[in-house]
C-alpha cells in the first residue's frame, strides 16, 4: 500500500473522538449514498459436486459415470422432467415450488483452474483465470461505493480477499457483542490518540494501526444497530446457521451493509461422497430455510437477494474411492423474491460432450452473474466493480 | 555481533532471545552467532508421546467399536502432541531446527487424525527441516500422514487420483502456472499404488500400481514417483520456487528478486538447506533496514515469544487451543493444503484487537495499566470494573522467571528486547507518560502494543 492510498483509507477514522490531525483535511470527502437491498454471498467451500445436488435423474451418462455414487431416480426431488433435487435439499425444493429459487446451471470460466485456492481466488476477485488480482470484487464495490468497513460484512473470525479493497476493506464480524467490548480498551484508545505519520511509513506496522482504528469504529456501529434487533425464528444448532442468524439480525436492525459474506466448508469429497455431502447439503437448506423465514417474518426479504456458489464442480466421472476430483462448471442458486426467471434458468451442460479433463463446460460466465447482480439489484455500474464488461443475465 | 542484528537474527531464525542470550552475543562476530545457531541445530531429538497403544494393532481385533475407541484416543494423543509441541518450541535448544520445522509444516501442510502417523510426519519434517530438499519431498510423499491426505491412497492404475500430484507441483515444488494439465495427469500416474500399512510404515501395491510409459515435462519413461521428484528438481523454478517461499518467511514479505535469484542459484547446486540458510544469515541484506521488525509476528510466533519473556503455565490445555484458534493458527490444524497465508492475513479486526489484548489476559488479570505518572489512583478501574470479569483464561505467569532474567536490566533494555520494529515518537511519548516503576506492567504495556506484533 503505498503512502496515498493509505492517506485515502484513513478517513475511515474520521467518525472516531480520536481522530489523528492529518486526516482532518480529508473529511470534507462527500459521503456516497448507500441505498437499501442487501445482497448475501453464500461460499460452499470445497468445491461442492452440482451433479449430485441437482441431479439429472434421466441421464443414462450420469448413471454410467457414477456406478457408486449417483443418487438413484426415485430418491430425486423431481423439479423438472429431467433435473430434481438431493433429497437433502427438500426445504430448497420448496422454495423452488414458491417461485423464491432460480438455478443457473453450468457456471464457470474459460480455462478454469481446479485449485481449491486459486479457483477460490478467481471468483472472489472476478478475475479471468490466467490474472492475479489483489482486490475483491466486494472490495472494489466498496472501493466505488462505501463509505464504512460495515457496508460489507463477512460473517466469520477473519475477512476473505473478497471483501478486500484497494482503499478499503469489509470487515470480519462473528459475534458483534464480542467484537465490540474487545475494542473498547482504554489503553488502546490511548496509543490511538498519540498515534503519528510516521506509521504510515512502515507498510506492515501501518495496517495494524489502520485495522485498530476502523475496528473499533465499525465495532461499535455494528453493535449499536445489532442491540436493536430481535428475532423469534428458530434456527438450527451449528455454525452456519449461526452466521445465517446473525445476518438476519444485522439485515432486520438496519445496519447500512449492503452485501453479507458467509460460508459452508467440507465440500472436497474425494472419497465417501455421499454421506459427506449429504450432511453438509441439509446443514446448507435447513439453514437458508430458517433465515428466509426470519427475513419473511421481519419484511426483509423483499429486499434480500441471497446467491450460492461453489469454487468449481466436480469430475463427472465418479473416482476409486466413491468420491469426485476436482472439476469445472457447476450451477449456482438465487433466492429471492423479486425473480424475473424461477426455476431453472438453462438446461444442463451436456454430459456426453465433455472437455479434456471430462469436466462440464461451462456456457455462463459467472461474473455475468456478478454483473447481474450489481447492476439489476444493487444498482451500480457493474463495469466499474468488475474492470470490464460482461453479458447480463435476465434472472432479476 | 550488534545488538540490534543480533535480536533480528532470532527474532527470524528463533523466536527471540534472552537477556543472558543478547550479554553473551556482544563478544561474538556475527559468523560465530551464525555458527552457534547451525551447531546447536545439528542434534535432532524426535517430539514424542506415548503411542504405544497405537502400534501393533492386529487388523483382525478391528471390529467398529475398536477403531471408534482408538479414534477418541488419537484425537487426544494429538491435542497432547500440539501442547508438546509448542512447549518444544518455548523450551528447544535446538533453536533453527525447531523454526524450520515450522516453516517446513506450513509448506508441506498435511493433516491427519492418526497420532502414530502425526507423530511419524512430524518428526520427519524435524529430521529433514535443514538437510537436501529432494529427499525430504521423497520422504514427505511417503508418508502415511500424506498417502493419506491427498488421496495416493486411493490413485490406482487406470484410476488416478490426482490429487498429490497437482499439490505436489502448485504448493510444494513449482508454484502455480508452471505445469500443464497433462503434466498433472501423467505425474499422478506415477504415484499410483502409494499406500502404508497399520504402523505407518511406507509401502507400495504392485498390482495397482500403473506400468505404463509417462510423458512428463518432456520426458518419456516408466516414471515412478520418486523419478517424478528428481525431473521436478531439474527445473531451476523449483529451486526458485522454495527460495521464495523461504525469503518471504525468513527475510521479507515483499520480494527483492534480485536476492532470491542469487539464493535461486545456490540452492540449485545441491539443493542443500541448511547451506541455503547459512547464506541467507550471513548475507548483508539480510540486515538492510527494510527487513528489521517489519515482518507481522504468526500466532505461534507472539505466543511462543511472551513465553520465552514470561514463561506461563496454562491450568487448562482447553485454553491453550483456544487461543490458537481465535488467533486463526491451531498447530496441526492447517485450513487447507495451502496452510496459513500469513502476513497481513493474520490481521483483522478481531485478531488484531486479541493480539493485543493477549498480554494482558494472560499476564495481567485482562488490563493493562494506564497509570501516568505521579498519580496513584488508575483513573480507568471503572472502566474495567464495569461489567463481571470472569476469568477467560486460567493462566499462571512465572514472574519470578521474568524478574530474574531482566534482574539487571533498566528499562530501556526490556523495551530493546521486546520492540524490534522502531517506535513512533507519539507511541514513545505515551509510553515515557506512564509510571514506569513495575518492570512487570511496563513489560505488559510494552507488549499490547501494535509494534510488539512486528519481529
Amino acid at each position: 500500500m503505498d503512502r496515498r492510498h493509505f492517506l485515502k483509507q484513513s478517513t475511515l477514522a474520521s467518525s472516531l473522538l480520536f481522530v489523528p490531525s492529518f486526516v482532518k483535511a480529508f473529511e470534507n470527502i462527500s459521503p456516497k449514498s448507500i441505498g437499501y437491498k442487501r445482497l448475501v454471498m453464500i461460499q460452499l467451500s470445497g468445491g461442492n459436486d452440482g451433479l449430485n445436488t441437482i441431479v439429472p435423474f434421466n441421464n443414462d451418462a450420469y448413471y454410467n459415470s457414477r456406478p457408486k455414487i449417483a443418487i438413484s431416480k426415485n430418491e430425486v426431488l423431481k423439479a423438472s422432467s429431467d433435473l430434481g433435487f438431493n433429497a437433502n435439499l427438500l426445504p430448497l425444493k420448496r422454495l423452488y415450488d414458491d417461485g423464491h429459487l432460480t438455478v443457473i446451471n453450468n457456471v464457470g470460466y474459460p480455462n478454469p483452474n481446479r485449485s481449491h485456492f486459486r479457483a477460490t481466488d478467481i471468483w472472489q476477485t472476478a478475475s479471468d483465470s490466467n490474472e492475479y488480482l489483489q482486490e475483491g470484487w466486494i472490495g472494489r464495490y466498496l472501493d466505488h461505493y462505501g463509505n464504512e468497513p460495515y457496508n460489507a460484512i463477512e460473517i466469520d473470525d477473519s475477512l476473505s480477499l473478497a471483501l478486500k479493497g484497494k482503499t478499503i476493506n469489509g470487515i470480519a464480524a462473528k459475534n458483534p457483542e464480542i467484537l465490540f467490548k474487545t475494542s473498547q480498551d482504554p489503553y488502546f484508545k490511548n496509543v490511538l490518540k498519540h498515534y503519528q505519520d510516521e506509521h504510515l511509513s512502515e507498510h506492515n506496522l501501518g495496517y495494524l494501526y489502520k485495522t485498530m482504528i476502523a475496528a473499533e469504529s465499525s465495532a461499535k456501529h455494528i453493535f449499536d444497530k445489532h442491540q436493536t434487533a430481535k428475532s423469534e425464528q428458530e434456527y438450527p444448532d451449528n455454525e452456519f446457521s449461526n452466521q445465517l442468524k446473525t445476518t438476519a439480525k444485522l439485515i432486520n436492525s438496519g445496519l447500512e451493509t449492503r452485501i453479507f459474506y458467509s460460508s459452508l466448508g467440507g465440500f472436497d469429497t474425494h472419497s465417501g461422497q455421499i454421506n459427506r455431502q449429504g450432511r453438509l447439503l441439509k446443514t446448507y437448506a435447513e439453514g437458508v430455510d430458517a433465515f428466509v423465514k426470519d427475513l419473511k417474518t421481519q419484511g426483509t426479504f423483499n429486499d434480500t437477494l441471497i446467491v450460492t456458489f461453489s469454487e468449481f464442480g466436480r469430475r463427472v466421472k465418479q473416482n476409486a474411492a466413491n468420491g469426485t476430483d476436482h472439476g469445472s462448471a457447476s450451477n449456482v442458486f438465487i433466492i429471492g423474491n423479486q425473480l424475473k426467471k424461477q426455476g431453472f434458468y438453462n438446461e444442463l451442460a451436456s454430459l456426453s460432450d465433455l472437455d479434456d479433463n471430462g469436466d462440464l463446460k461451462y456456457n455462463v460466465d459467472f461474473r455475468s452473474i456478478y454483473a447481474t447482480v450489481l447492476s439489476n439489484w444493487l444498482a451500480v455500474e457493474d463495469e466499474r466493480v468488475l474492470n470490464k464488461s460482461f453479458a447480463k443475465l435476465d434472472f432479476i | 555481533m550488534n545488538t540490534k542484528h543480533f535480536l533480528h537474527l532470532f527474532a527470524r531464525a528463533s523466536f527471540g532471545a534472552s537477556q543472558k542470550d543478547i550479554i553473551n552475543s556482544s563478544n561474538l562476530s556475527p559468523a560465530q552467532v551464525v555458527d552457534f545457531l547451525f551447531d546447536t541445530s545439528k542434534a535432532m531429538t524426535p517430539l514424542d508421546v506415548d503411542v504405544s497403544g497405537f502400534k501393533n494393532i492386529n487388523k483382525k481385533d478391528l471390529d467398529k467399536k475398536v477403531v471408534q475407541e482408538l479414534q477418541k484416543k488419537s484425537r487426544n494423543k494429538i491435542k497432547t502432541f500440539n501442547i508438546k509441541w509448542i512447549e518444544r518450541l518455548e523450551s528447544s535448544q535446538e533453536l533453527l531446527r525447531e523454526k524450520m520445522t515450522l516453516f517446513w509444516a506450513n509448506h508441506f501442510v498435511c493433516r491427519d487424525n492418526n497420532i502414530l502417523f502425526v507423530q511419524n510426519y512430524n518428526n520427519t519434517l524435524r529430521a529433514n527441516a535443514l538437510g537436501n530438499f529432494g529427499d525430504f519431498v521423497k520422504a514427505v510423499s511417503k508418508e502415511a500422514a500424506m498417502i493419506k491426505y491427498l488421496n495416493n491412497k486411493q490413485n490406482r492404475k487406470l484410476r488416478p487420483n490426482e490429487n498429490f500430484a497437482r499439490e505436489l507441483m502448485e504448493l510444494f515444488m513449482l508454484g502455480v502456472g508452471n505445469y500443464t494439465e497433462t503434466d498433472i495427469k501423467e505425474s499422478a500416474r506415477a504415484f499410483t499404488g502409494y499406500n502404508h500399512d497399520l504402523n505407518g510404515n511406507f509401502k507400495t501395491r504392485d498390482f495397482q500400481h500403473d506400468e505404463g510409459e509417462k510423458t512428463f515435462f518432456g520426458k518419456t519413461g516408466n516414471f515412478n514417483g520418486d523419478d517424478i521428484i528428481n525431473i521436478i528438481l531439474e527445473q531451476k523454478q523449483c529451486a526458485r520456487f522454495i527460495c521464495g517461499k523461504i525469503y518471504k518467511y525468513f527475510v521479507n514479505e515483499t520480494i527483492n528478486k534480485e536476492h532470491v535469484e542469487e539464493l535461486t542459484n545456490r540452492f540449485f547446486k545441491d539443493y542443500d538447506i541448511e547451506k541455503l540458510m547459512r547464506y541467507i544469515f550471513n548475507s548483508d541484506w539480510f540486515y538492510s533496514e527494510e527487513n528489521i521488525g517489519t515482518k507481522i509476528k504468526s500466532p505461534i510466533e507472539l505466543l511462543v515469544g511472551m513465553n520465552k519473556i514470561v514463561p506461563m503455565a496454562f491450568k487448562k490445555q482447553r485454553d491453550v487451543f483456544k487461543i490458537q484458534k481465535l488467533l486463526g493458527q491451531m498447530l496441526l490444524n492447517p485450513p487447507n493444503v495451502a496452510g496459513w497465508k500469513g502476513g497481513k492475513n493474520w490481521i483483522d479486526s478481531n485478531t488484531i484487537m486479541l493480539r493485543l489484548k493477549l498480554p494482558s489476559i494472560l499476564l495481567g488479570n485482562a488490563q493493562i495499566s494506564v497509570k501516568p505518572k505521579g498519580e496513584f489512583e488508575d483513573t480507568y478501574e471503572e472502566f474495567y470494573a464495569k461489567g463481571k470479569r470472569k476469568k477467560i483464561i486460567n493462566v499462571t505467569p512465572n514472574w519470578e522467571a521474568f524478574e530474574k532474567q531482566f534482574e539487571n536490566a533498566t528499562i530501556k533494555d526490556i523495551k530493546e528486547q521486546l520492540i524490534i520494529a522502531q517506535l513512533s515518537d507519539g507511541t514513545q511519548t505515551y509510553l515515557n507518560s506512564l509510571s514506569q516503576s513495575s518492570k512487570r506492567e511496563y513489560c505488559i504495556q510494552l507488549m499490547s502494543l501494535p509494534e510488539y506484533q512486528m519481529c
